[in-house]
């Protein structure tokens, strides 16, 4: 009889020891929840800062940008985060869901950027792409080939019926998934971008803007763009094995890998960490993460880890921000940023 | 006292009374030892113990359960008035803010003599709640066992009671099942409402279409969003099926070899050995399904002069079933090893050889825990995400063919849950949906499945 | 001989039962060697899968436990330490002073820059320790090793090509010959690569460890085990042996069944709304972790317990009800034992299971970056899987190989822990 109250005993205690946890509901640490592509960044600064103050490290969780705002606007207190990573602008709905919880005041603070690059392996050739061939070769719907306004589905099968200067490749672009940051800033800046490159897509965005939107954003589905999932390490070796294939990731993978894959040009710009810092590579976009003012002096560490990341030792141009391929804004955006967060001024 | 010492203690106490209950147990029997009493003496020690520790248990976990709320409302009534008319949500962080001063874990800048006082009236409060609760746990226990022993007598049936109380554990275990339905039900049935209002139940379940390619932010105007769940379903179904024509073979097969074929040391050896195939990170599958099998058929295809696609169903499929082996191997070998010998004596009697003895006698008798393991192997084949996220992407396509890029519910919802859009938008939302409607389907499924098993199941002996 | 009898046996003369057995008999032997073989072959097939998914990991994880150490003349230079406030020193410029001494000719600031960089980032941290535990080394000079940094690792360990075009790799021209001049003095070497069993995360691989993540999943699977095991024996046996056989058996039966096909991910979302949202339990804990995983390995449990209770024969529990023991008594005492073996494979599976889950605890915030090692089953950690996966998802080259070798460190937790287990099941393994 003892050896059975044993395992029952455990779990006793083990189940009252749970009643007892919710008691200590105290936090000595940064939570920060959010984007997956700007964990790789965030994470940096948070050892950084761990390593060098007597603070803890801060928790950095990397749920997503819109699970991130789903926990950072549940609410005030401990047991909601205190910042949260995005790779995108915060949405007026967030704004207003963080107000209804009780987050009242919200710093945003802009980062740095970071470039989304078309690549493919070393193998073969390097790509010379226009906006307007990403556009044709990705798009669900394009102008009819043989002259009309019509829109047709999509009809283009190699990379040479887009554009005769391209080579005679299967076109098959591994891209990011709808749910992500890093599509929805490549479907804005390169199909948008070679959307208006088109006169009868160009024309649409006067008549029609939601018609515009609608065609640029829509990617075909007919299995020449996969969609892969977020692992661009991934996405890297599968280029390595085909040849063939084009993928969509981020600027820090190129970076790591470029003795496996080369980015293609686009509208003649090499994706160079001089070329996207100086904006004139065109498929960049900005990272964000946002700041509960509420908890600023509440939470330990909170202001030093805030002047940590805004340091020019971290996100200048030649801070360790940079080592992983973030690209670091203009000076004068680093100025605004840094007196943002060192006052706190909260987003109207 | 913290808690958990108290609950140690409360153990240490139950387990004395075990001992005491037993000794007055034999005390009462007289010179007759155990053969006086109805129940043999561990019973009367064990219903001593239960009484001991049960309603000091109970005591425990209620006044576990309220005592915050009754501290918060002690502390905040002496609050200065100003304070306490606060609305809700800013009173909750003045709370907040007391009960970090009282773990004393924050340091926030200043400290606001009217928070430090409330602090030290939480702090106190909840001292004597402890002490209240120590006292007042300990005393119930004491007083429960003495009573017990009390009335220990030689016709007193512990056996009885002490088996009614571990029928009663076994019944709240086995309801836990139950409330996790529950929970799971009701933890994506609000979403999931939310989900239909936008699209209507009848577009998602009978849908064709599936392009969750809405826009991410308000001011972008959105492009085709289309949820029809049918190609998604298709997709889990087709993935799972191929997983399973690799398991299921292999999986048997293995397990008759070893449960009847094998020398001992072989068993002993390749069983745990194949156990570790479920154990592997799914990673590691998802990196060989995508990086080698699929370049191989992909390759394979290219010289019969097929075009296709690096990522297919085929390539996610083979790699979860060989990762699902161990769910029918393992599980298969324990009730076929629990087949009795006499059957198959009985079998080779006849004249039959053993494989004829395997295939007519062993498996039919064996046939429920195999189906088991099967189902559970189905089970785990469904809920994949990794492998198919690497081998065979997310790209919803309604097709029969398992070399074309398909995906699987499971994927999608992790994908629609972790992604960058906004939570409250349809696209999140209908992840939550996608698991209401997996849950329904896996559940009408497995309502046949429990029938068919009814009808064909053979009862040994 | 089964030829020779069908030969002489002669159509007209009625066949007797024994000529029908022989003449089937050489296909019945070769059907039977065709079972068996079949059964190895489906054995060694899988077994063959085995040995290939572990060469692989083996393959590209093993160099991960070792790593490339420089050494360095460090200064403790009286004049830039302050002793009261050893942290606040300058870290970093010991050891680029040191470097420069090292190469005097290297100037410019972009040469220097480019200088600084073989020498890992959290080298500074290591001195900071070294200084904090010996305050007297102030003043002194001392040959310390300290890690180089990852692309350094990568480049002495092969992964990356040294004789590449200068464009294609992340080492510069002269970042290589710095290198070999070390290489030639022997002031660069591989050393056992104790961080990685000492350490939390890092994003600096030569920095990272798996230690932190180990003790989570420790802290997470104790819970896990410790509710999912008696629960799952205990529904398993009141459904299998007390629950009388109507309607609402039949509903938790099927209700069991179908938990274990609910995507693990669900019961992620199910932890956040019961666990994290109704208790107040804290976020990314391993209690909470446990509690989820435990919910998600029930089912397993449950259903593998009561196909082992199921195999139980029936003459046995008659026996034990005939001599007069109790129901619970034929239970404990007889028929539990006896289906033990099958419970414990289920645990097995279901723990190897919640060994490798990852996607549940994303929803409870156990997907994190977390540095310290967590102390107590409430502090936020993460678990093996995590780590794993967090660092396949890393852009640098050099946490592939510490990919593999975390996994090495997962199979090893896995077949410890199904060792004790193989171990149990023979205890109690029966064939009657």
């Amino acid at each position: 009889m003892i050896k059975k109250l044993i395992p029952l005993t455990a779990a006793v205690a083990l189940l009252a020891s749970l009643g007892s946890v919710q008691a200590q509901s105290s936090r000595d640490y940064i939570s920060i929840v959010g984007s997956s592509t700007v964990y790789p960044f965030a994470t940096v600064v948070a050892e950084q800062f761990g390593k060098s103050t007597a603070n803890k490290t801060p928790k950095i969780e990397s749920t997503g940008s819109g699970g991130g705002f789903k926990l950072f606007c549940a609410g005030v207190g401990v047991e909601h985060p205190d910042i949260t990573n995005s790779s995108r602008a915060i949405k007026s709905s967030e704004i207003e869901t963080c107000k209804t919880n009780g987050v009242a005041e919200i710093v945003e603070v802009k980062i740095g950027y970071d470039g989304i690059v078309l690549a493919n392996s070393k193998k073969t050739d390097v790509m010379q792409l226009t906006l307007k061939d990403i556009f044709l070769a990705l798009a669900k719907e394009v102008p009819d080939p043989k002259g009309g306004k019509t829109l047709v589905p999509n009809p283009y099968k190699t990379w040479k019926d887009v554009n005769p200067d391209l080579p005679d490749r299967k076109i098959e672009v591994l891209g990011p998934p709808p749910t992500s940051g890093t599509r929805d800033a490549f479907v804005e800046l390169a199909m948008e971008g070679g959307g208006q490159m088109i006169d009868s897509i160009k024309a649409m965005k006067k008549e029609d803007e939601k018609r515009f939107t609608a065609v640029c954003h829509t990617i075909r589905e007919d299995g020449h763009y996969v969609e892969a999932g977020e692992n661009d390490n991934l996405i890297v070796q599968k280029l390595d094995a085909n040849p063939d294939a084009v993928g969509i990731f981020g600027f820090s993978f190129l970076d790591q890998n470029t003795d496996k894959v080369q980015g293609a040009f686009v509208d003649s710009v090499q994706p160079t960490f001089e070329g996207i810092a100086e904006g004139k590579y065109p498929i960049s976009r900005p990272l964000f993460f946002y700041v509960k003012k509420a908890h600023a002096d509440v939470i330990p560490g909170m202001r030093e880890y805030l002047s940590e990341f805004t340091s020019e030792k971290a996100w200048g141009p030649d801070g360790y921000l940079t080592d992983k391929g973030m690209i670091p804004m203009p000076e004068k955006e680093r100025k605004k940023f840094a007196e943002n967060v060192k006052n706190l001024t909260p987003i109207q | 006292m913290t808690p958990i010492t108290l609950l140690i203690i409360v153990l240490i106490l139950s387990s004395v009374f075990y001992f005491v209950g037993r000794k007055r147990a034999f005390a009462v029997a007289g010179g007759k030892g155990a053969r006086g009493l109805h129940s043999l003496p561990t019973y009367y020690g064990a219903l001593t113990a239960l009484w001991c520790a049960i309603p000091a248990l109970l005591v425990f976990c209620l006044w576990q359960m309220f005592e915050t709320a009754i501290v918060t409302n002690l502390v905040i009534r002496d609050l200065p008035d100003q304070i306490r008319m606060l609305p809700p949500e800013r009173l909750g962080l003045v709370i907040n803010d007391i009960r970090n001063l009282v773990s004393g874990n924050i340091v926030s800048g200043e400290i606001d003599p009217v928070m430090q006082m409330a602090a030290d009236r939480y702090r106190n409060v909840q001292a004597i709640s402890m002490a209240a609760l120590t006292v007042i746990a300990l005393a119930l226990a004491v007083l429960a066992a003495l009573f017990v022993r009390q009335k220990i007598n030689p016709g007193m049936r512990a056996r009885n009671h002490v088996e009614t109380v571990v029928k009663i554990i076994l019944i709240l275990c086995s309801t836990i099942a139950v409330f996790t339905t529950v929970g799971i039900v009701l933890s994506v049935l609000y979403e999931s409402i939310r989900f239909f209002k936008i699209i209507p139940l009848t577009d998602f379940l009978f849908g064709l279409e599936w392009s969750p390619q809405m826009a991410i932010r308000a001011d972008q105007v959105g492009s085709s969003g289309a949820f029809g769940a049918i190609p998604v379903f298709l997709g889990t179904a087709m993935i799972s099926v191929i997983a399973l024509t690799v398991a299921v073979p292999i999986g048997l097969m293995s397990a008759i070899y070893l449960s009847e074929y094998a020398g001992k040391k072989f068993r002993d050896a390749a069983k745990p050995l194949m156990e570790i195939l479920a154990g592997i990170p799914t990673v590691v599958y998802g990196f060989f399904a995508a990086l080698t099998v699929a370049p191989f058929i992909r390759n394979s295809g290219g010289m019969l002069g097929m075009d296709i696609s690096s990522e297919s169903a085929l390539a996610a499929g083979l790699v979860m079933g060989i990762m699902i082996i161990p769910f029918v191997s393992s599980l298969s070998d324990d009730v076929i090893n629990a087949v009795p010998q006499a059957l198959r004596d009985g079998a080779y009697g006849l004249g039959a050889t053993r494989s004829e003895t395997i295939r007519h006698v062993v498996i039919p008798a064996a046939l429920p825990g195999i189906v088991g393991g099967i189902l559970l192997a189905a089970s785990r084949a469904i809920g994949e995400t990794m492998i198919v996220v690497m081998a065979a992407g997310l790209s919803a396509n309604l097709t029969a063919n398992p070399l074309e890029t398909v995906t699987t519910v499971t994927v999608q919802i992790v994908t629609l849950l972790v992604g960058d859009q906004e939570f409250d938008s349809p696209k999140t939302l209908a992840a939550f949906a996608l698991g209401l409607v997996l849950f329904v389907i896996t559940l009408c499924l497995n309502v046949i499945a429990l029938h068919v098993v009814r009808k064909y199941r053979e009862q040994y002996e | 001989m089964s030829n020779a009898v069908s030969e002489a046996s002669k159509p007209e003369k009625p066949l007797r039962t024994l000529d029908i057995v022989n003449a089937g008999l050489a296909k019945r032997y070769r059907a039977e060697r065709r079972f068996r073989r079949l059964g190895l072959a489906a054995i060694i097939a899988s077994l063959a899968f085995l040995s290939m998914l572990f060469a692989d990991i083996f393959w590209k994880g093993h160099t991960a436990f070792r790593q490339t150490f420089i050494q360095l003349n460090i200064l403790f230079d009286p004049e830039l330490i302050d002793a009261e406030n050893l942290a606040a020193a300058d870290y970093n410029g010991f050891i680029r002073k040191a470097l420069e001494r090292e190469f005097p000719e290297v100037s410019g600031r972009g040469d220097r820059r480019e200088l600084s960089q073989i020498v890992s980032p959290g080298a500074a941290f290591i001195l900071q320790k070294q200084l904090r535990d010996n305050p007297e080394l102030i003043g002194q000079t001392l040959p310390l090793w300290v890690p180089a940094n990852d692309d350094v690792d990568m480049l002495m360990k092969g992964h990356i090509d040294r004789y590449a075009p200068e464009g294609e790799r992340r080492l510069s021209d002269k970042q290589l010959a710095w290198l070999k001049r070390l290489e030639e003095q022997n002031k660069i070497q591989k050393k056992f690569n104790k961080t990685f069993f000492t350490a939390g995360d890092s994003r600096e691989p030569e920095l990272a460890g798996i230690w932190g993540a180990t003790v989570g999943s420790l802290y997470t699977l104790f819970i896990t085990l410790l509710l999912s095991f008696p629960i799952g024996v205990a529904t398993a046996v009141y459904l299998e042996e007390f629950a009388p056989k109507n309607r609402w058996t039949d509903i938790i039966e099927v209700n069991i069944n179908n938990l274990a096909a609910v995507p693990s991910i669900v019961f992620g979302l199910l932890g956040l709304a019961v666990f994290l949202n109704f208790f107040g339990m804290p976020r990314s804990a391993p209690t909470v972790g446990g509690l989820v995983l435990t919910l998600m390995t029930l089912p397993t449990i449950i259903i593998a317990g009561r196909a082992a209770l199921k195999s139980v024969p029936p003459s046995i529990r008659e026996a034990a009800l005939g001599i007069g023991a109790s129901k619970m008594q034929m239970v404990t005492h007889h028929v539990l034992p006896l289906a033990m073996p099958g419970m414990l494979t289920g645990t097995i599976i279901g723990m190897a299971q919640a060994l490798g889950e990852t996607a549940p605890l994303l929803m409870i915030g156990m997907v994190a970056f977390i540095v310290d090692i967590p102390g107590s089953f409430t502090d936020p950690s993460t678990v093996l899987p995590v780590q794993i996966y967090l660092w396949a998802d890393s852009p640098e080259r050099a946490f592939v190989e510490r990919t593999s070798a975390a996994i090495m460190v997962l199979l090893a937790f896995l077949i410890a822990m199904n060792a004790v287990a193989v171990y149990l099941r023979k205890k109690f393994e029966h064939r009657w």
